[in-house]
């Protein structure tokens, strides 16, 4: 019988931190609005630290940053670079290869939408949705992953979408490229499972984030009826199950979506 | 001391003496909630186990025994339980029990304790608990089933068909009292190091594990840092849902 290494018994005692995420070190991207924004700030308050990537720098997101870091003693260090430009995404991962601490965890939360029916898309939308969808994140992923193989230990987290699994109408690029991203989820658990990797993705479903401001309100009110608990979810609830995913409460779940949508009917 | 996922959560678990249920009751108390434990017998090993868990994590654990198929027993422990100043926020239905067999060599006896025990019981006590839950303002219902009521392995077929059955009979509770503020989801552990696996034998024990993306078996502690997740907050928004624990199949 194969017995894991992990069998003998690590629990900590009472006394020390209940924080799920203690002493790990993430790199989160997205972190300047909505459910980024809140991962970051629930990264921070369960004891991790963060690489917080967003796309430029900004005044009121370094100063957020750095009372994250004061309030619960971690470190978050902006980073900033644009999705679309690949030699700036490289630049990037290797300015966090460059710190030289372990990355234990990485969080693909950046993504846009292009609402458009399936015969108003125009080939330019599919492209700039698939790039920073699908194309920036594989990305990033290959190069954190590769850090992470050295280590012999991490976890990626992919921020897919609901429409991905049900698709939507009007969102034709935006479901096809979060159905993507689950495939790539999925075969990079396959890949990197033995090395020690975990990898799942989460699926929100209606969440109360500016993507969906632009959503009519008759359509998004139709939605959540279809919802169990009736209501929108809040970009905190989907980073409740982002941080459940780095952490160790989850250590033998990998190649999983897990759907995070009030239970949709 | 921080804030703890669970602080004031009080939860019921069942089948606490052994594997799974066993690790549940650990986890659950160090992440701060106060557990009604419940096992069969009471002994003396569970007591102390139950005093020491408290003392060591400064919640309530405490022993409630009784059978699950004997239905009186389970109506008085729930009278009991409902006496208590702690409201119920979390039901975790962890106890089971399997019989492999063939489909064709599968005896009735064998099928009906294992619907009686893994579907019936479950069923009837998270009827008295989501009552009490629907009073209180809300919960969490956890259920324990098994990658085996998703997959149809050989050899599991009364055992599956019992752990599908409480899944569906979770998926419909969850769009019943959704709006009432009770979340009710199921956790699906694939291969995991429990007296359960007595039951299979090595060779596919290690086929199955050698299946697995993260090539190792599943603990006990692995199911239960997912039921954590699942009573607590981080899960807010997610109801009507079934996690794979399975090292990836």
């Amino acid at each position: 019988m194969l017995v894991p290494s992990a069998c003998k018994n690590t629990l900590p005692n009472t006394l020390e931190s209940t924080l799920i995420l203690n002493q790990k070190n993430a790199v989160i991207t997205g972190c300047l609005r909505g459910i980024g924004r809140e991962t970051l700030a629930l990264f921070a308050e369960q004891g991790a630290n963060v690489w917080a990537c967003a796309q430029a720098a900004d005044e009121e997101f370094e100063s957020f940053c750095g009372e994250l870091a004061a309030k619960h003693g971690g470190w978050v260090k902006p980073i900033y670079f644009d999705l679309t430009d690949n030699d700036a995404i490289k630049g990037a991962m290797r300015s966090i290869q460059m710190d030289k601490k372990p990355v234990d965890c990485l969080v693909n939360v950046a993504g846009l939408t292009r609402d458009a029916l399936v015969h108003m898309t125009t080939m330019d939308q599919l492209r700039q949705v698939f790039d920073v969808n699908l194309f920036a994140q594989v990305l990033i992923t290959q190069y954190l992953t590769k850090l992470m193989v050295r280590q012999k230990r991490g976890c990626v987290i992919n921020v897919a979408s609901i429409s991905g699994l049900d698709g939507n109408a009007g969102q034709l690029s935006y479901s096809a490229s979060k159905a993507a991203l689950i495939g790539v989820t999925k075969t990079l658990s396959r890949e990197l499972g033995e090395l020690g990797i975990r990898v799942n993705a989460v699926a929100p479903g209606v969440i109360d984030t500016e993507m969906n401001a632009i959503v009519p309100r008759d359509i998004l009110a139709s939605r959540v009826s279809r919802t169990s608990l009736g209501r929108l979810g809040g970009p905190r609830e989907v980073a409740g199950t982002i941080a459940f995913l780095a952490s160790d409460l989850s250590e033998y779940m990998t190649g999983q979506v897990i759907r995070i949508d009030g239970g949709m009917n | 001391m921080t804030q703890r996922l669970l602080d004031g959560k009080n939860a019921l678990i069942t089948g606490c003496t052994r594997g799974i249920g066993k690790s549940m009751l650990e986890e659950f108390a160090r992440n701060g909630a106060n557990v009604w434990a419940h096992a069969r017998q009471l002994t003396e090993e569970f007591e102390a186990r139950c005093a020491a868990l408290s003392s060591q994590h400064n919640v309530n654990i405490t022993p409630l025994c009784f059978d699950l198929i004997n239905k009186d027993d389970m109506k008085s422990a729930v009278k009991l339980l409902q006496k208590s100043e702690n409201r119920i926020n979390v039901l975790v239905n962890n106890a089971g029990i399997t019989y492999n067999a063939l489909h064709q060599l599968t005896a009735e006896a064998s099928l009906r304790e294992q619907m009686e025990v893994n579907f019936i019981a479950p069923f009837l006590l998270t009827q008295h608990i989501v009552k009490l839950m629907l009073r209180h303002g809300g919960g969490s219902v956890v259920n324990v089933a098994s990658s085996a009521a998703l997959d149809g392995n050989p050899g599991r077929s009364a055992y599956g068909a019992s752990k599908a059955a409480l899944l569906c009979a979770t998926r419909a509770l969850s769009r019943e009292v959704g709006l009432q503020g009770v979340r009710a989801n199921v956790i699906a552990p694939g291969v995991t190091q429990t007296d359960m696996i007595g039951s299979m034998t090595d060779t596919v024990v290690n086929e199955t594990v050698a299946g697995t993306d993260l090539r190792r078996i599943g603990l006990p502690r692995d199911i239960a840092g997912v039921a954590v997740y699942l009573a607590s907050d981080l899960s807010g928004y997610v109801t009507g849902q079934v996690l794979r624990v399975d090292g990836g199949m």
